[in-house]
Formats: structure tokens, C-alpha cells, sequence
């Protein structure tokens, strides 16, 4: 089960294509995708869009095998992209991923049983604000607890660094159970020592049933991992799973799948999977 | 600038009042803000292909032009877009690279430029700058 769980990242900062060459790449992605890349306005968001939207049909193909023509990946009404494809057998119960995209990073988290959400923050000082002002627009999505922990973290620097954390994992949260809302954040209290062993009182209960990590990706930037029980999913995001039902050791199994360190991956390693596979070039190498 | 007859004027993102700071740090929270509820995955799938009607088309219950413009000014100033770029009513938030963050921010300052709150529940139905202009307006209104 453990090869179920991936993560992927890739530093666009670099990858600079011309018009050309860009719509040459997005013309890898089946038609119906690309409108998910050419709604974005900005020239950024459009690069990150179809790198997000590489590493998804990239990460299929990869870890369940499915030829590239064949992968069929949907969005829930809030968003949420997902596998349409009859599972991958018993191996993975309930294969599932998530892609986040901020700043230099796109970066894809999957899991064979457990939700898994992803969130990349980067450490971004308000342009126009101070901190303390800047934070004064969210606090009502934190608890007393994370909010005091926030404040009195010293620096501003440290004010800022605590609560991009937060935001993060929150984020990773939402986005695991596919909600696509920040309703209620403040009833989602994380706990931590010093930002390992995170786990999340919702409603004032420790299920622990969800694991957190933060990773520093670099420059300033993180990503946060949530891991948690596909019956806390979204409604319509649960209808999407194989299951969402599974007994206590079952279960346990899939939360305690050791966690992977992020793995950098390059446009040109995806563009090659995909590309060999859209062309399907007789004896080419990168097929085998 | 966008250049229509009788701007508004410039909305300053700096006026912000200054009154939850008075007890220093230990009551930075507000009570009575609801938390806000807004799509952040671009709800893109609800999008619909409509070519943007001539203001004067636009149906009555639609908010006021000038509503939009002020909209469109404060997005493009929370997302640091370049004064030339085309912000409509019908540029979607998360289109135009809106995170959650700054979903949030741009919803608190048209709280404040408008002197509205908003829910939640409505929060969730704001996609389109026009869905924004016209819930501030439906909110000025029921005051």
C-alpha cells in the first residue's frame, strides 16, 4: 500500500516557455482540461495551472499504470479534481490525491486509503499592511488557542511564520475533505509539538483520526499534508471515493503508512512521461 | 485607471479603522465577525459561457455600474493586477488568481468600503465580481 502514497514537487520558476512552446504542452492535456488552465487571467497562473494539471495525469499514470489515454480525472462541484477510473484494485481501497500551486511550487500529494489533502503557503510579507493588521482579517477562522499561540509568538516575523502554519494545515484540511469552504475553521484546532505530531480537535474532540506535517519546501515557501478518514469527506466528494467505510485496522493501516519526504520532479520528466505516451513512439524507452 | 464617465474615486486600501488594536494585542479578536465561507477551488465547473452583455442589457436586479467599478478596484488592488488589466463583473475571483487568502482580504474590504457584513452562507454564492457587487448592494439595502 505504501507505494500509494506520493509526493510530488516541481519548482516552475525556472520553466519560462514561449507561447509556443506553452501551447504545445497544453495540447498534451485531453481537450476538455485545458479550459481548467486557459480560465486563469495571469500568465503565472496559467503555468502553474498546467503543471498542476501535468503531475495529476503524470501521477496516475505512474503509480496505477493507467495508459495515459484512458485516465479519466473529473471535478466535484466545489472543485475538487479525482480519479473517475474503477479503482485500481485491492491494493489501493481508495486511491486518492490532491494538487496545490503558490508561488514557485505545484505539488501533488497522493494516498491509497486515507483523504489526503495538500496546501502550499509562502512565507509572504503584506504589502500594505502590517502584520498585525494583515492577520486581524482571519482571526476569526483560528481558535483562542491557535490565536494566542499566534500573537504571542514573539517577532513579527514569528507572528507571521506561525500563523502562515496555521493557515496551511487548515487549508490542508479543507481541501482533503473537498469542501472547498472554510466554514468553521475556528472549531478546527490543531495541536502540535512544536510542529511535529499534529493531530486536530474538531468540535473540541481528538478523534485521531487525522495526521498532519508541514514540509519546508524552500524560499520561503511550505507545504502541509493532512491525512485523514474518507467518512469525514464533503458529500460530494464522498460519492467520488471507493470507500468510506473501513473497519479499525484497516483504517489505523492506512493513517500510519509512513510519510514520504516530497520528491522534486521536472517539467521535462513529466512533459516525457505524457508525451511518450500521447505519441506513442514505436520502441521509444521511456514506454517500458 | 479605467476610464469610465464619473469614476469613483480611488479606494484607499490603507483605511482601514484601527479600533481592534486599542487593547493591544490580547483582544485582536473580533467578536460578531462571522467567519467567511467562499469557494476556493473556482467553482468552474458552475461557469457559464456568456458573452458579456453592454451594461445597459443587463437585467434591473443587477447592482449599479458604479458598485462593479469599485468591485473591480478593490480586487485588482488585493491581487495586485496592473491598472490596464480587464477586470469585469464577470471575471470569476479564483480566474483572475485569487488564493484563500485573498478571497478573505477582498471580502473584509468591501465589508468595510461598503460598511456591510457578510454571511457566510451568502459569502458562499460570491464566484463573480458581479455576484459581489450585487450582494453588497442587496446588503445596503436591508440597512
Amino acid at each position: 500500500m505504501e507505494k500509494g502514497v506520493r509526493r510530488w514537487v516541481v519548482d516552475v520558476s525556472k520553466w519560462d516557455p514561449s507561447p509556443h512552446d506553452f501551447c504545445s504542452v497544453l495540447s498534451l492535456l485531453p481537450q476538455h482540461q485545458r479550459s481548467f488552465v486557459t480560465r486563469f487571467v495571469r500568465m503565472e497562473d496559467r503555468k502553474r495551472a498546467l503543471v498542476s494539471q501535468l503531475l495529476q495525469y503524470a501521477l496516475v499514470h505512474e503509480v496505477l499504470g493507467i495508459p495515459f489515454d484512458e485516465i479519466t480525472i473529473n471535478r466535484t462541484l466545489e472543485g475538487k479534481p479525482y480519479l473517475g477510473n474503477d479503482n485500481a484494485g485491492l491494493e489501493f481501497p481508495n486511491f486518492n490525491f490532491n494538487v496545490s500551486h503558490h508561488g514557485d511550487y505545484v505539488a501533488i500529494a497522493s494516498e491509497p486509503l486515507c483523504l489526503v489533502g495538500l496546501d502550499i503557503v509562502s512565507y509572504d510579507i503584506p504589502p500594505k499592511e502590517t502584520v498585525l493588521e494583515f492577520i486581524q482579517n482571519f482571526s476569526s477562522y483560528f481558535s483562542s488557542l491557535e490565536w494566542d499561540n499566534i500573537v504571542n509568538a514573539g517577532s513579527c516575523d514569528g507572528i507571521l511564520a506561525e500563523f502562515y502554519r496555521y493557515w496551511c494545515l487548515k487549508e490542508a484540511y479543507v481541501k482533503a475533505i473537498g469542501s472547498g469552504l472554510a466554514y468553521g475553521l475556528d472549531k478546527v484546532e490543531f495541536l502540535h509539538t512544536r510542529w511535529t505530531n499534529i493531530s486536530v480537535k474538531i468540535n473540541g474532540e481528538d478523534t485521531r483520526e487525522w495526521r498532519f506535517w508541514l514540509f519546508e519546501l524552500g524560499k520561503g515557501h511550505w507545504a502541509s499534508i493532512a491525512r485523514g478518514h474518507p467518512r469525514s469527506a464533503t458529500e460530494s466528494y464522498r460519492k467520488t471515493l471507493q470507500g468510506s467505510e473501513f473497519n479499525l485496522e484497516e483504517y489505523h493501516k492506512g493513517l500510519h503508512l509512513p510519510n514520504v519526504d516530497f520528491v522534486s520532479r521536472t517539467i521535462e520528466e513529466l512533459i516525457s512521461v505524457l508525451h511518450g505516451e500521447a505519441y506513442k513512439i514505436p520502441g521509444d524507452e521511456r514506454n517500458t | 485607471m479605467a476610464a469610465t464617465a464619473g469614476a469613483s474615486p480611488l479606494i484607499s486600501m490603507h483605511s482601514r479603522p484601527s479600533h481592534s488594536f486599542q487593547h493591544g494585542l490580547a483582544t485582536l479578536r473580533v467578536s460578531g465577525l462571522k467567519p467567511v465561507s467562499l469557494s476556493f477551488y473556482g467553482r468552474s465547473s458552475l461557469s457559464f459561457r456568456m458573452r458579456p452583455l453592454p451594461v445597459r442589457l443587463q437585467v434591473s436586479c443587477a447592482a449599479k455600474p458604479e458598485t462593479v467599478e469599485k468591485v473591480c478596484n478593490i480586487v485588482k488592488k488585493q491581487l495586485a493586477l496592473p491598472d490596464d488589466s480587464t477586470v469585469t463583473g464577470e471575471s470569476k475571483f479564483a480566474a483572475l488568481g485569487a488564493d484563500s487568502l485573498d478571497t478573505v482580504e477582498i471580502v473584509m474590504g468591501l465589508e468595510e468600503e461598503f460598511g456591510i457584513s457578510v454571511e457566510e452562507e451568502s459569502a458562499q454564492s460570491i464566484a463573480t465580481v458581479q455576484d459581489a457587487a450585487d450582494l453588497i448592494e442587496k446588503l445596503i439595502e436591508k440597512k
